[in-house]
């Protein structure tokens, strides 16, 4: 029961950092129809720039988490308006070659700035503290909070106002938003930042629990790829379930099955999911 | 208020409209005839800024317009209700309506006081306002786009087919309210196939053929015309 309890826990651990990388890519899809390969790479660069800040500069972690949201956010915002924006009438490979390009080019980029070698991100919450029997250190606890916040800003953000609803709508009909006077390329910018803000949060939560290296972003992105198939593309609340259910499938099968093993969890599950409803758990209706 | 000096649309290689010359004044009703394919919804398009233009000039208020962005000309006061309606399908009824008035985002007391007089304009649209839109029938989505497009307080609307796919009866009650919308001080700019109940509104009329305009006129001049009435009357 116990170490049921403990898995629960570090399946929110993981579950967490899952759906905030999912839901970046689900915007993106949502919006501009664009798989956007380049997304674990922007994790990447959240990870390091947060570790420099830290390292460098000397800022405090949430400091430097702040400059590395901006600075992913910024650099989504290049992508979207100097490679993305010019693809918009080209046929929809062009997208998938320019993100594979994209991935390609930041990762070079961070092995040439930063080496190829393994970083520790030492985080302020490394305590462990113990709770009705539960053992973990305040970092986990930290990235479940965090994003169980950043998850509701979001929502209120996309619900409560008209900038946020302007996403909503040019994801449902990216006429129907121009013919209201929606301006759809700030409309593509913003999503494109908020989608790399939310990808240098993920990395800067969950770095110092695991590591800082140029290729962090594979695994990553692969499982952020197989969540948002599982939840349906482009659906948000199926990015936030299809997150934890794959933090969870994956701590119960490391623990019952073999911890060697639990990556692979998240394709066996995609398989399953896809057998039995192929349009995926959210699947919106057709547009 | 509106014009359009020897305007051309492209696409691809194929010239969808050839040199069109409208004008529209203020407070009028002003209706494009034509079969499937002749070019109005084009026109449409070009007016509100989602096509190019690849010849001519569109002048609103007197200001040239043509290739402007799409958003521009709605805060100008150009609203288009598309043909397929372009709705937001799992937005509510209610939601759809709001984003109409997107251009008017930060006046909060003007949007509910739009959405009551929409509301009133369409009773429907109040008693289903929590419903999606994707769930309506066509005639209530076609209220719904109508009364969204209201929300943004146009000075120029145009309606692409309004009464496509209604009831007879519903297409008689559409046209009342298009004739209401219009008392209200909106200049209107109506596609239409049902050539007899749109006349019958209308201060003037064009007729589209091929992209190209055959035969233009006061309603009365076209009722009387009888190429118009073998094409589009059928009688
Ligand atoms: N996106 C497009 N790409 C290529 N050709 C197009 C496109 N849209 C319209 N056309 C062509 O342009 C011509 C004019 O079309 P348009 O939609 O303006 O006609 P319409 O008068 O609105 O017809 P309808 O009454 O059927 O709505 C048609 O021949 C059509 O095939
Ligand atoms: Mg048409």
């Amino acid at each position: 029961m116990e170490i049921l309890l403990q898995q629960l826990f570090n399946s929110l651990t993981i579950g967490s950092v899952y759906s905030l990388v999912a839901l970046g890519l689900t915007l993106v899809y949502g919006i501009l129809h664009i798989p956007n390969f380049a997304h674990g790479a922007l994790y990447m660069m959240g990870g390091y720039i947060t570790l420099t800040m830290m390292t460098a500069f000397g800022f405090n972690y949430w400091v430097a988490m702040f400059v590395s949201i901006l600075v992913v956010g910024l650099i989504g915002v290049l992508l979207e308006r100097f490679v993305f924006r010019l693809l918009r009438e080209a046929p929809p490979l062009h997208d998938k070659i320019a993100a594979i390009g994209i991935l390609l080019f930041l990762e070079a980029f961070a092995q040439f700035v930063w080496g190829a070698d393994f970083q520790t991100m030492t985080s302020p919450y490394g305590q462990v503290v113990t709770i009705m029997g539960l053992t973990f250190t305040m970092q986990r606890l930290l990235i479940i909070v965090s994003a169980i916040v950043v998850m509701i800003l979001l929502y209120l953000f996309l619900k409560k106002t008209f900038t946020g609803a302007s996403i909503i709508a040019m994801s449902q009909s990216r006429e129907g938003a121009s013919l209201v006077g929606i301006n759809i390329n700030k409309v593509a910018m913003l999503t494109f930042m908020i989608s790399g803000g939310l990808a240098a949060i993920a990395a800067s939560l969950a770095s110092p629990i695991n590591l800082v290296f140029p290729g962090m972003g594979h695994l990553v992105i692969l499982k952020a790829f197989v969540i948002i198939i599982l939840g349906g593309m482009g659906s948000i609340p199926g990015a936030i379930v299809g997150g934890y259910i794959l933090g969870f499938s994956e701590s119960l099968g490391a623990t019952y099955i073999s911890n060697d093993y639990k990556d692979i969890i998240a394709f066996v599950l995609l398989v399953i999911i896809l057998t039995v409803k192929p349009t995926g758990l959210f699947a919106k209706g057709e547009r | 208020m509106l014009k359009l000096t020897d305007v051309s649309v492209n696409y691809g290689s194929f010239t969808a409209i050839k040199h069109v010359n409208i004008e529209v004044t203020e407070g009028e009703i002003v209706v494009l005839l034509g079969a499937n394919g002749a070019g109005k919804s084009t026109t449409f398009r070009a007016i509100s800024g989602i096509n190019k233009l690849d010849n001519g000039e569109i002048y609103f208020q007197n200001r040239a317009i043509g290739g402007r962005a799409p958003d521009k000309n709605v805060q100008a006061g150009i609203v288009q209700c598309a043909e397929g309606r372009k709705l937001f399908p799992q937005m509510t009824v209610q939601e759809n309506l709001r984003m109409g008035a997107y251009v008017h985002r930060r006046k909060k007391t003007e949007i509910k006081h739009s959405l009551e007089n929409v509301y009133e304009l369409f009773p429907i649209l109040k008693e289903k306002h929590h419903h999606d839109a994707g769930s309506l029938s066509g005639g209530q989505q076609q209220m719904l786009a109508i009364g969204r497009a209201l929300m943004s307080k146009p000075k120029l609307l145009m309606l692409d087919e309004p009464s496509v796919g209604l009831a007879p009866l519903i297409v008689e009650q559409m046209f009342q309210v298009i004739e209401e919308i219009n008392r209200e001080g909106i200049t209107l700019l109506l596609a239409e196939q049902n050539a007899n109940a749109a006349l019958s509104i209308a201060d003037k009329g064009y007729v589209f053929e091929n992209g190209e305009i055959v035969v233009q006129g006061t309603a009365n001049e076209l009722l009387a015309n009888d190429d118009v009435r073998k094409a589009y009357i059928g009688a």
